[in-house]
């Protein structure tokens, strides 16, 4: 048979644990005062004795056996509480209140014993008492014993013993009850608790665990809980928003793909078109589709992450030279002047692979638009503030600011580039890949309208310090 | 040459195949990975083309067990996973290339192509000589027809590569990841520009132009 749930609680078994560690503690407490307690007795008792003695010896120095036995007999006759016992040097007993000397070993000289007396109380009924006792030889050879018994010293060390008893009793009952609260207390809470996690296992990640405010270990935990859902969360609704994005910006390109591919059947078949050259057509656009899947799914991705994998600390200026030297060439097949100015000893913590691409991206957009005879210029540098910058500033037309928010947003093309080759995604790819090293992408004015030409676009990759 | 294609999609391997065929080469095709590796156990083909992601045993299990077992066949691995790690991850088991689906099958072919002749060519060599071009890699000195000529750093990684496939054709991808180690596609295609620089200094004063453009493809060094 199980036991009920809540004997089975952690703070319960706790609880017991520690009675039974303090009812041993409380024994060892109790045996300690009851021998204690006992002793002190036993040498009360046995100073009682003694001075009975001493007093006794006096009566015999002042007047002799027959006055010592005088003195035994009266206080035997009344009801004394303590024993008496006159016997002659041969151990013949003279007077006293006992029949014979409890005391079997006796030495000659003071002899203690403990013993026990056997009475009958006023009821009739056989009373065993402990008593003590001292025999002594007088000078002239008679022996007398004293004895008392400590039966009402004991009778107090039993009461003691008793009211002990009681208080463990009690000490008992209200740990159990108390334990039993405290279990109830914690299993509550930890109810709370399991309850958002079976609630999250099944799929409802918006519960969230109450956080009382007590600052307690279960604070923390619920809080510790109620962080990771947060996380967990925003992944997963960032995976959903993946989801439905790449389903948006691939539906519109496959349909015109399926558009195209019926209209080249049908004028295949209609002699007015060669199929081969439809199916040329339809194999290019299906790699633009294919391009422009994986632009969206990058940028998914890397807003889908709270962390960019594969980052390692590399030399921002040796990355910008090397994607420089990529594009140096077109610049000059276009006429464009190009500059490169990149600070030494800079370190950026990044997805190098990322960040290539980025300012690729951003290098790709600047020899794009610049008409012949313009400038691009791209820049590394450390900003006073302590921010990374990756810029590149050409002399193209630029963007108006009124349309700068709306750039970076995917598939936005401006009017004056729809005959452009591109997809429209990589200024989002930029933006996407800044935002997950926790930077940003900064679009401002170029140097500037000049001779009909400008104002130009500066186009900043900006990593915080920490990056 | 002979090829082994181990690609759990019927459809697709059976497209490779023939487009591979259709080069001259010869294909046998596995089904999954268990099936690749009995298939490529005795090294008889020249290059394994290996999905990465297949039933029974994956792609990159296989490789790692015939790279334990001693077979060194040149393996390109197809994966739909494109990111820096898979591919360290497909390049540490023991492949030799890495190509992400989707791919046209004019990159298909060069590889396959590419890793073979890696084979053949072996080990060091300190010397290239593609028909009259001549490179010599200690010296760092290029000659045609015995006229030295002055290359950049970049258009002799770029020179050297084509040399090394002399004769193959190489597409922009490739030589964007194997001669400036970029793994992307840029938007346009700066490699161009690069290769007709390139042209100017090998070809101009020749009759007859080695470095070519191969329609849909990329570019050839032709002997």
């Amino acid at each position: 048979m199980r036991l009920p749930r809540l004997f089975r609680t952690t703070p319960f078994r706790l609880t017991l644990l520690f009675l039974a560690l303090f009812a041993a503690a409380a024994s060892l407490f109790l045996a300690y005062i009851y021998i204690a307690t006992a002793g002190e007795v036993a040498v009360r008792t046995d100073e009682r004795v003694s001075r009975e003695m001493a007093s006794l010896e006096a009566v015999h120095r002042d007047g002799g056996v027959a006055a010592l036995n005088q003195a035994v007999i009266e206080r035997a006759s009344v009801d004394h509480p303590m024993l008496y016992l006159l016997a002659t040097p041969e151990g013949v007993t003279v007077s006293g209140s006992i029949p014979k000397s409890p005391i079997r070993n006796f030495s000659g000289e003071r002899t203690w014993a403990s013993f026990t007396l056997t009475d009958k109380d006023p009821d009739g009924a056989l009373v065993r008492q402990p008593a003590r006792g001292l025999e002594e030889r007088l000078p002239d050879g008679w022996r007398l014993f004293v004895g008392a018994d400590v039966g009402e010293s004991e009778f107090y060390v039993n009461r003691i013993l008793r009211a002990l008893w009681g208080a463990g009793a009690l000490m008992i009952v209200l740990g159990l009850a108390g334990g039993l609260l405290i279990s109830r207390d914690v299993s509550r809470s930890m109810a709370s608790l399991n309850n958002v996690i079976d609630k999250a296992r099944g799929g409802d990640l918006h519960a969230r665990a109450e956080v009382r405010g007590s600052g307690d270990e279960y604070d923390e935990l619920a809080a510790g809980l109620n962080d990771m859902l947060d996380r967990l969360e925003r992944s997963v609704g960032g995976l959903r928003h993946a989801g439905d994005a790449i389903a948006h910006d691939l539906r519109s390109p496959l349909t015109r793909l399926r558009a195209r591919l019926e209209a080249g059947m049908i004028e295949a078949d209609a002699g007015r078109k060669d199929a081969k050259a439809a199916l040329h057509q339809a194999l290019e656009d299906a790699d633009g589709v294919l391009r422009t899947f994986n632009a969206v799914l990058a940028i998914a991705r890397l807003e889908a992450v709270a962390d960019v994998p594969g980052q390692t600390v590399f030399d921002p200026s040796e990355l910008a030279r090397s994607v420089a030297e990529l594009y140096e060439p077109l610049c000059e097949e276009k006429g464009l002047e190009f500059r490169l100015e990149a600070e030494n000893g800079l370190t950026l913590k990044a997805n190098r692979e990322f960040v290539a691409q980025a300012l690729a991206n951003i290098l790709d957009n600047a020899v794009k638009y610049t008409p012949p005879g313009g400038a691009i210029m791209a820049r590394v540098r450390r900003r006073s503030s302590g921010d990374l910058e990756i810029s590149v500033t050409d002399t193209g037309p630029g963007i108006p600011p009124e349309d700068r928010a709306r750039v970076v947003e995917r598939f936005v093309r401006l009017e004056n580039s729809r005959n452009a080759p591109g997809a429209g995604l990589g200024l989002s790819l930029v933006a996407a890949v800044a935002r997950a090293h926790r930077g940003r992408l900064d679009l401002d004015e170029g140097p500037g309208a000049v001779d009909g030409s400008g104002p130009g676009l500066r186009a900043a990759l900006v990593f915080p310090m920490a990056a | 040459m002979r090829l082994l294609i181990v690609e759990d999609d019927l459809e697709a391997s059976r497209a490779m195949a023939t487009g591979l065929s259709e080069k001259g080469h010869q294909c046998e095709t596995a089904p999954d990975g268990e099936a690749g590796l009995r298939a490529a156990r005795d090294g008889r083909f020249d290059v394994l083309v290996v999905d990465r992601m297949m039933p029974r045993m994956d792609g990159v299990t296989m490789v790692e067990t015939l790279r334990s077992e001693g077979v060194q066949t040149p393996v390109l691995f197809l994966s739909a996973l494109g990111e820096i790690h898979d591919r360290v991850r497909g390049l540490n088991a023991g492949g030799d290339d890495y190509l992400v689906k989707p791919y046209a099958l004019a990159e298909l072919q060069a590889r396959v192509e590419a890793l073979a002749r890696r084979r053949e060519l072996g080990s060091v060599q300190t010397r290239l000589k593609v028909g009259d071009l001549e490179m010599d890699l200690i010296a760092r000195e290029v000659r045609r027809a015995g006229i030295e000529i002055d290359l950049q750093p970049r258009e002799f990684q770029l020179l050297e590569f084509l040399m090394r496939h002399g004769g193959q054709s190489v597409t922009r991808t490739m030589l964007l990841e194997k001669v400036w180690e970029y793994h992307f596609d840029p938007q346009t295609n700066v490699i161009d520009v690069h290769i007709s620089r390139l042209r100017a200094k090998i070809d101009k004063g020749f009759e007859k132009p080695m470095l070519q453009t191969v329609r849909g493809a990329g570019y050839r060094l032709e002997p």
